[in-house]
């Protein structure tokens, strides 16, 4: 198709040049001329006010400063218990000492809820040529508004109530990778614990709704000696916000009850997590299994507050946090993702979990689902951001969080308690 | 309309009647080889790009003399009247044999001395991808730059293989040499700082270069095993002062009269960077340097980093979306959200071939009309189809020989991966030609020898058809009111008898067609006493 018009290059282009002195004698001599008139001569040319701020931020490393801190001071949000509201704290945090051979970290946060939280670590991540790491943990928190549904899956909406959990933790924890991927790991180490009466004007406390008997370790708390053993294969590309492959992994902790001899337990956490990219990797169909099964020593039982659960932004997301305990839990996520744009993507989901008194019950039997949409806003391969709404029979649930959805282990599908195996 | 809207449509209308009126279409001296000689500037100083800024302006605010609703179009303005780019500081145009495109802007005399020790002395430590600044036995300062740990050879393959296409076009690039080394050859060099990535400086120390190190891929096997590969990247000449804008021009610099959106070698660009891939071909991919010459002191501009280029991302492979869509368009992300991302794109669909050292580049998908830089510059956006056909004769200039070759000097210990870099670059150079060369009546490179007028077929040439039967008319050309005079009975290339009794200083056209077709390229012959010279070329579209 011929485009209307002729589209004479040279001279339109001398046409153009606007100003042009009209009794050049040759070629040369305009383009003198116009270089004269023209020659570095252009208003937009300074920086804006917007470009100047920038570059100002740029050069004081602002964003660095705020993200990572000045002379190892920094605030941090959040990492508290789900549903304990806003959390903020100061954090100090050194990850340069000995050229990185050393890490320090200690905290400090408390939320809107009441948490309150303190963590101080000690880690050396580049053992053996940064094959194995050595790290020391202590952590210490006290949550005053942990909900409690009651036992079972077929607890109540309307049985929700309030306790509060403070515990700490003394570890050391261990680990290689013999081969890029592949980690093993140890972890060794005490916990105190103790449950008290909620303070959440809202719900009634724990001890008021459900007796001692139908809830072991209301009434009574002990101290634990746990350890365990964790092998791991990874092959995502970006474990933060994998596009494909593939995370397995197998935990196995035993908790001895130091005081009462009631709640000795170990505990099986499986969990498989696999990406199947389609469309050149613009879509993602993410999907998990994960279960946790405890074993209680013969004579004894789980803890309430030990027993796995469900229900949140990591499992069920159309159920609220720790909607369901029991001694056992299953949960099957599938994910379908797209990119909106760089940096968003679009997630629709489904979720089905069930928590269940024996293991004989590991079944695909009356499972609890959920179904929602999401967004997650990616930063650097990571997951930054992400919204999600779950729908249920129970109702919606929106949640904010910063992390991806699967993530590595911790928290998910598990109970109040797991073991910290990973430097973080 | 604004009154300044106004003023500029009046220009538009009446300046051919001003120009016509006052003298003559073609000069003595058309057409010419070069811009002005440069004058000798002031001292610049350096100007940065904020690249947040820069994608903000670009994708949002568009900055720059716009195309879009001008009519006519405004045309590339540093162009002969042949079309052809005048040399510059910009831009050279280089004839070059096969040897020294194999060999590019690279001289082996200048490539970094490893007889003696590298000097580091400065380290970006920060970010995926380290690199270091050296000084080599010699005394010369190389950028030393890396590939990301699991895609050994692709960054510094593609930075070395686009440099020399690039150079070979014409652009001023850096050279590029290919090292490998072992740790021992760097040494820290005395109080050499570095700042980390909380604006702390402090001297490096060994450890922290053996640590960056780690970060970067040694040769498994081969005469370089355990070897680090880098690209060793000469500094380019003359002192830094910053990148330059694909729009506008540089405040203070006197021969920088020409807004760059409209520099045909920078829009042209567009179809170049298709070409290899350079979903990064911004701002702060180029660099203005002072250099000296003849005791004038004057800017040249380069493009510089070409990691992102080909299938590679600098620190990781590409995405399939570079190159085919930019990083953020309203439109696009309406239709995936509204959609669910359930309307799939060509190139989302298409099939690569993977190779680690490559990275995700194919050929099967590749439209260079719908090929896109990560965001868009005023320049690429401006590109007219004669801008587009120029870069396009550019490309096609490019044998199978040369690209097989300078693909080979990319060093790529796998074969497959060497071939499906130069399959990818052959095919796509295609494509562009079979698009763009095709847009212009595919005739260049007019001369009249033995009574005749002479051209290059292109589109014979590169086997894009050419076989039609072409039509041809003459006319007398008035060079002082542009009229023109048929001759009627005037229908072969052969030079009419008017035109050869013709005196000197007369001016002739003759209008050339294909069968079928309506795109005409018309050749302006001035008769000179010494013969008949080409005075201008002009193409319909």
């Amino acid at each position: 198709m011929v485009k209307r018009g002729v589209r004479f290059g040279f001279l339109c282009g001398l046409l153009w040049s606007g100003g042009m002195p009209l009794d050049a004698q040759t070629r040369q001599m305009e383009l003198e001329e116009r270089r004269k008139q023209d020659g570095g001569v252009y208003g937009d040319d300074e920086l804006s006010s917007v470009e100047r701020a920038l570059d100002w931020a740029d050069d004081h490393k602002l964003l660095e400063r705020f993200t990572r801190g000045i002379a190892g001071f920094r605030l941090v949000f959040g990492n508290l218990m789900p549903g304990s509201g806003f959390g903020l704290g100061p954090e100090y945090y050194r990850e340069e000492l000995r050229n990185g051979a050393v890490r320090f970290r200690t905290s400090i946060r408390a939320s809107t809820g009441k948490s309150l939280f303190g963590n101080v670590e000690l880690t050396l991540p580049k053992l053996l040529e940064r094959k194995a790491y050595l790290d020391l943990y202590t952590r210490w928190r006290n949550n005053p508004r942990v909900p409690y549904y009651g036992a079972g899956p077929d607890s109540k909406k309307s049985g929700r109530t309030a306790f509060r959990l403070e515990d700490a933790a003394y570890d050391v924890n261990a680990g290689l990778s013999p081969i890029p991927g592949m980690r093993l790991g140890i972890t060794a180490g005490y916990l105190q614990t103790n449950v008290g009466p909620g303070d959440d004007s809202r719900y009634a406390s724990t001890e008021a709704a459900y007796s001692t008997s139908a809830t072991p370790g209301l009434g009574r708390q002990s101290s634990f000696l746990r350890s365990g053993v964790v092998a791991s294969y990874d092959w995502r590309d970006y474990p933060g916000g994998a596009k494909y492959g593939g995370f397995y992994e197998a935990r196995f902790d035993y908790y001895k009850d130091q005081d009462l001899a009631l709640y000795s337990h170990r505990r099986l956490t499986l969990e498989a997590q696999q990406y199947v990219p389609f469309a050149n990797r613009r879509r993602v169909i993410a999907l998990r299994a994960k279960t946790l099964l405890t074993y209680a020593n013969p004579g004894q039982v789980v803890p309430f507050y030990m027993q796995p659960i469900l229900g949140g932004q990591n499992d069920l997301r159309g159920y609220r946090f720790a909607r369901f305990y029991d001694n056992n839990a299953f949960v099957l996520n599938g994910e379908y993702r797209w990119e909106i744009f760089t940096g968003l993507d679009g997630a629709l989901f489904y979720d089905a979990g069930k928590v269940f008194h024996r293991r004989s019950e590991l079944n695909f039997h009356d499972l609890k689902g959920s179904a929602g949409f999401g967004f997650r806003v990616n930063a650097r391969n990571s997951v930054f951001f992400r919204l999600d709404v779950g729908f249920s029979h129970e109702g919606f649930q929106i949640w904010f969080s910063f992390n991806d959805v699967f993530g590595n282990s911790g928290g998910v599908a598990q109970s109040l308690y797991a073991s910290r195996y990973w430097p973080q | 309309m604004s009154y300044f809207t106004g003023l500029a449509a009046a220009w538009v209308v009446l300046s051919p009647f001003l120009q016509t009126a006052a003298g003559q279409r073609f000069r003595v001296d058309d057409p010419i080889c070069c811009e002005p000689a440069p004058l000798n500037i002031d001292n610049l100083e350096f100007r940065r790009i904020n690249e947040f800024y820069d994608y903000y302006r670009n994708t949002f605010q568009h900055p720059g003399e716009s195309n879009e609703h001008a009519s006519p179009p405004i045309p590339a303005q540093n162009v002969n009247t042949l079309g052809e780019v005048l040399n510059s500081a910009w831009y050279t145009n280089r004839k070059l044999t096969h040897e020294q495109i194999v060999r590019g802007p690279n001289d082996p005399a200048r490539a970094p001395d490893a007889s003696g020790p590298w000097t580091v002395i400065a380290a970006k430590t920060e970010g995926v991808t380290p690199g270091l600044l050296i000084r080599d036995a010699g005394g010369r300062r190389y950028l030393l730059k890396f590939d990301p740990l699991r895609n050994p050879e692709m960054a510094t393959g593609a930075d070395v293989i686009t440099a020399k296409l690039l150079y070979a076009i014409g652009y001023f690039v850096p050279e590029n040499y290919l090292v490998h080394f072992s740790r021992e050859q760097l040494v820290v060099g005395r109080d050499t700082k570095f700042t980390d990535q909380f604006a702390r400086t402090s001297n490096i120390t060994d450890r922290d270069v053996t640590e960056l190190l780690l970060r970067v891929p040694r040769a498994r096997r081969g005469p370089h095993e355990g070897k680090i590969r880098a690209v060793a990247s000469l500094y380019v000449p003359g002192q830094p002062i910053g990148p330059f804008k694909y729009y506008g021009r540089r405040k203070g610099d006197r021969n920088d009269f020409i807004r760059h959106e409209h520099r045909r070698e920078l829009r042209g660009f567009r179809v170049i960077s298709a070409w290899v891939n350079h979903h990064d071909s911004r701002s702060i991919n180029t660099l203005d340097t002072v250099v000296e010459e003849h005791g004038v002191r004057h800017v040249r501009h380069y493009l510089i980093d070409f990691g992102s280029t080909l299938g590679s991302a600098a620190t990781k492979s590409k995405s399939a979306r570079e190159g085919n869509a930019p990083l953020f368009d309203f439109r696009s992300a309406a239709a995936n959200f509204a959609s669910l991302g359930l309307y799939f794109r060509h190139w989302e669909i298409a099939k690569y071939s993977y190779y680690p050292s490559v990275g995700r580049i194919q050929y099967s998908a590749f439209d260079p009309e719908r090929w896109v830089p990560n965001y868009h510059n005023r320049a690429f956006m401006n590109a007219l189809p004669e801008d587009k056909f120029w870069a396009a004769k550019k490309i096609m200039q490019f044998s199978d020989a040369d690209i097989r070759e300078v693909v080979a000097s990319g060093e790529y210990s796998d074969k497959g991966a060497e071939n499906w870099v130069a399959e990818c670059l052959i095919r796509r150079r295609d494509i562009i030609g079979r698009t763009y060369v095709r847009q212009a009546a595919a005739l260049d490179n007019f001369r009249v020898a033995d009574g005749r007028l002479t051209f290059d077929d292109l589109a014979a040439r590169y086997g894009f058809g050419g076989q039609e039967e072409i039509r041809i008319a003459w006319a007398r050309f008035d060079n002082e009111s542009g009229a023109k005079s048929d001759l009627t009975s005037a229908t072969t290339l052969q030079l009419p008898e008017p035109l050869r009794t013709a005196a000197a200083g007369t001016y002739w056209a003759t209008t050339i067609k294909r069968e079928g077709d309506e795109r005409s390229v018309t050749i302006y012959i001035r008769k000179s006493a010494a013969g008949y010279e080409i005075a201008g070329v002009e193409r319909m579209w």
